[in-house]
């Protein structure tokens, strides 16, 4: 077990050493000059001269790349050009928005999505079979900003005054300050500057409410979770269902699930025990593929809710060209993606030894 | 010299050409069974023509403003939407128009055309480049295919819409940009199926025999080598084709493919989101085309992997 984790591992450094060298290319395939791209047209000769020593862009490139990796490692992502602060601290602050986004969603494609593949297989050919299939045909062809605008048109307006009605856009209803937790536990004085870990964990809304038991601020970071998890868990949601149709009904042909319904072990106990967790295995492959579905539908869905999240901020920075964010949070991403992938590939190591003997 | 006598060939030939044109003939067949392949197959038909015939389907210039227009009666979102669709006589703009006075229906029409372009051609690319690349590194084997494969695990290490996105970055916004920025997100996938198909049949008699022949590799893997690992390609690309609608509709969304005045669907939902609450038509249309079109694409590929995957035919 621990070699086939190693060997994992191993395997992603490649990888990684290529993301660092497309992110640190990024920068310099960027049209003109550098110090033009960055600080713009109106740089004069001694700015720029003086950019390029203060970056170390007068260097060749492979001592530029050392650099460039030395900082990263030590956690330095430099400082935003818009908004004129490390990256890292932007980060931190717009990570967890898109953290807990992306959970949510996954959470409502699996929640939803497995059981309505488990029926769909279960009564195959059915009207509700069908349904289901043709509403998952719909649901991967639907553009992912479409859904969210149509979402709050339909939450925002046309169901306003009723009970049904959510919010269209932000993350708390305007007024409303979750305290952070370590204010509430006293681990940080008021006026302090708290440590990035902590204020990584205090911008999770939900984990914060539940930290500092604030039901009022609770319900209000959830109802205004709710169309941005649909809006981004669509998608996943339908490919999970008709994965989890397509591997039940293959496995549900097997001759020992014949042998324990002779055997006349109760149906339900069929389809859930004994097809169900030899069923699974692909989706669970599905589920690990789906993490870059969700972060691209972040970037989409963040920008129409107005939520300050990851994927929103970088698009912003693109626009404004603000290539240091561009560049950090690229990278970051990037990384994440690897490490999500590594980490999946090794729960599915550990659920089917057949993958890692081979 | 391997010279082929007048009667072994014409008569091989003809045999040849009989038994692929017979396995055309039942790999349609076999697809039009699949009614959710010939639905996919309807719906792409119908918006071919409709990109081709879009200036006779339209009823106006897609980027003319009626403001000001002699003769025009349609109103102008914001006031009352009024929608020959939903019962109101407006019988000039069916969809209505949009918030610079322009036909929201004749550019839906000529929206198909970018987005079918779009679709095929950054697929297309995708396909021959991945394609070359893949058939090199399997064929070829060791190194190279080490560096090659290595090098599409890293372009499959960013999300494919972030990836776009930072190419875009680069080249600059635009819709022929934003192609080439799909495109190369879609590279690894062919790269790794061909690489994939040619490393099955590398070692296979029929090759063998083509090698003992004294055939030439670049004869080996255009006359026998792709002909056998064609068909997870299309069915691969007809799906892509799909998701590279989306992309492009999502890069253009965001500002950064097609630009203003084009006609575009995800432009054209770029400029009227921020008029939702009040006019809903000018988003719920071009969202409509998108599903449609991104729907057809995906049942057709469905349906084609379906039908000419012999695992899946067994039964």
């Amino acid at each position: 077990m621990a070699r086939f984790i190693f060997r994992r591992i191993l395997s992603s450094i490649p990888v990684l050493i290529g993301i660092l060298i497309v992110t640190f290319a990024l920068i310099h395939a960027l049209p003109g000059d550098p110090c033009i791209a960055v600080l713009g047209e109106r740089a004069t000769e001694e700015i720029c001269e003086a950019y390029m020593k203060h970056n170390g862009l007068d260097k060749p490139l492979p001592v530029q790349f050392g650099i460039y990796i030395t900082n990263i490692l030590q956690g330095d992502l430099g400082d935003s050009l818009r908004f004129h602060r490390p990256v890292v601290e932007i980060l931190i602050e717009r990570l967890p928005v898109t953290i807990e986004l992306g959970l949510a969603a996954l959470m409502f494609a699996i929640l939803v999505g497995i059981p309505l593949g488990i029926i769909s297989a279960y009564r195959h050919k059915s009207k509700f079979d069908l349904g289901t299939m043709i509403i998952a045909n719909i649901g991967v062809s639907m553009p992912v900003f479409w859904l969210g605008l149509m979402l709050s048109y339909l939450f925002g307006v046309l169901l306003m005054d009723t009970p049904l009605t959510l919010p269209p856009s932000g993350r708390l209803t305007p007024g409303t300050y979750p305290e952070p937790f370590y204010l509430v536990w006293g681990w940080v004085i008021e006026g302090e500057k708290p440590a990035g870990i902590l204020v990584f964990i205090s911008r999770l809304n939900i984990l914060n409410c539940i930290l500092t038991f604030n039901g009022g601020v609770l319900v209000d970071a959830i109802r205004h979770l709710i169309l941005p998890a649909i809006t981004v868990g669509t998608i996943p949601l339908a490919i999970i269902a008709r994965m989890t149709r397509s591997s039940l009904l293959e496995v549900l042909g097997e001759d020992y699930v014949r042998t324990a319904r002779a055997k006349g072990v109760r149906e339900f106990v069929v389809v859930i025990k004994h097809a169900g967790k030899n069923s699974l295995l692909p989706v669970v492959t599905v589920i690990g593929l789906n993490f870059g579905l969700i972060i691209s539908g972040a970037v989409l869905t963040e920008t129409i809710f107005g939520l300050t999240g990851v994927g929103r901020t970088l698009v912003d920075s693109i626009t404004s060209r603000d290539y240091t964010l561009v560049q950090g949070f690229t990278v970051i991403i990037a990384m994440g993606f690897v490490l999500i992938n590594m980490i999946v590939d090794i729960i599915y190591g550990i659920v089917d030894p057949r993958i890692r003997l081979s | 010299m391997l010279a082929l006598s007048p009667l072994q060939s014409e008569d091989q030939i003809q045999l040849q050409d009989n038994r692929s044109s017979n396995l055309w003939v039942q790999a349609t067949k076999n697809i039009l069974r699949y009614p959710s392949a010939v639905i996919g197959l309807i719906i792409i038909t119908v918006l071919l023509l409709i990109a081709v015939a879009a200036p006779l389907i339209a009823t106006h210039d897609p980027i003319l403003s009626m403001i000001g227009v002699p003769g025009e009666t349609g109103r102008l979102p914001g006031k009352v939407p009024c929608l020959p669709l939903f019962g109101c006589e407006d019988a000039i703009h069916l969809m209505g128009l949009d918030l610079n006075g322009r036909d929201l229906f004749s550019r839906v029409i000529y929206g198909t055309r970018s987005s079918l372009f779009v679709g095929f051609v950054s697929i297309s690319l995708a396909i021959a480049a991945g394609t070359i690349l893949g058939v090199t590194a399997g064929y070829v084997g060791g190194k190279v295919d080490n560096i090659i494969m290595r090098i599409m695990d890293v372009v499959l290490a960013f999300p494919a819409l972030l990836l776009a996105i930072s190419i875009v970055t680069i080249l600059g916004p635009g819709l022929l940009n934003a192609l080439i920025g799909i495109s190369i997100t879609f590279i690894p996938q062919y790269a790794r199926l061909s690489r994939a198909s040619v490393l099955s049949i590398k070692e296979r008699e029929f090759i063998v025999a083509q090698h003992a022949l004294g055939a030439s590799p670049m004869r080996i893997v255009f006359n026998h080598v792709l002909p056998n690992s064609i068909t997870p390609i299309i069915v691969q690309g007809t799906l892509g084709i799909g998701t590279a609608i989306l992309d492009a509709a999502a890069l253009s969304f965001l500002g950064l493919g097609a630009q203003p005045p084009m006609p575009e669907w995800g432009q054209i939902l770029s400029e009227s989101r921020n008029y939702l609450f009040t006019s809903p038509h000018l988003v719920f249309f071009p969202g409509i085309a998108i599903m449609i079109t991104v729907l057809g694409f995906n049942l057709f590929g469905d349906g084609m992997r379906d039908a000419l995957d012999p695992r899946l035919n067994r039964n």
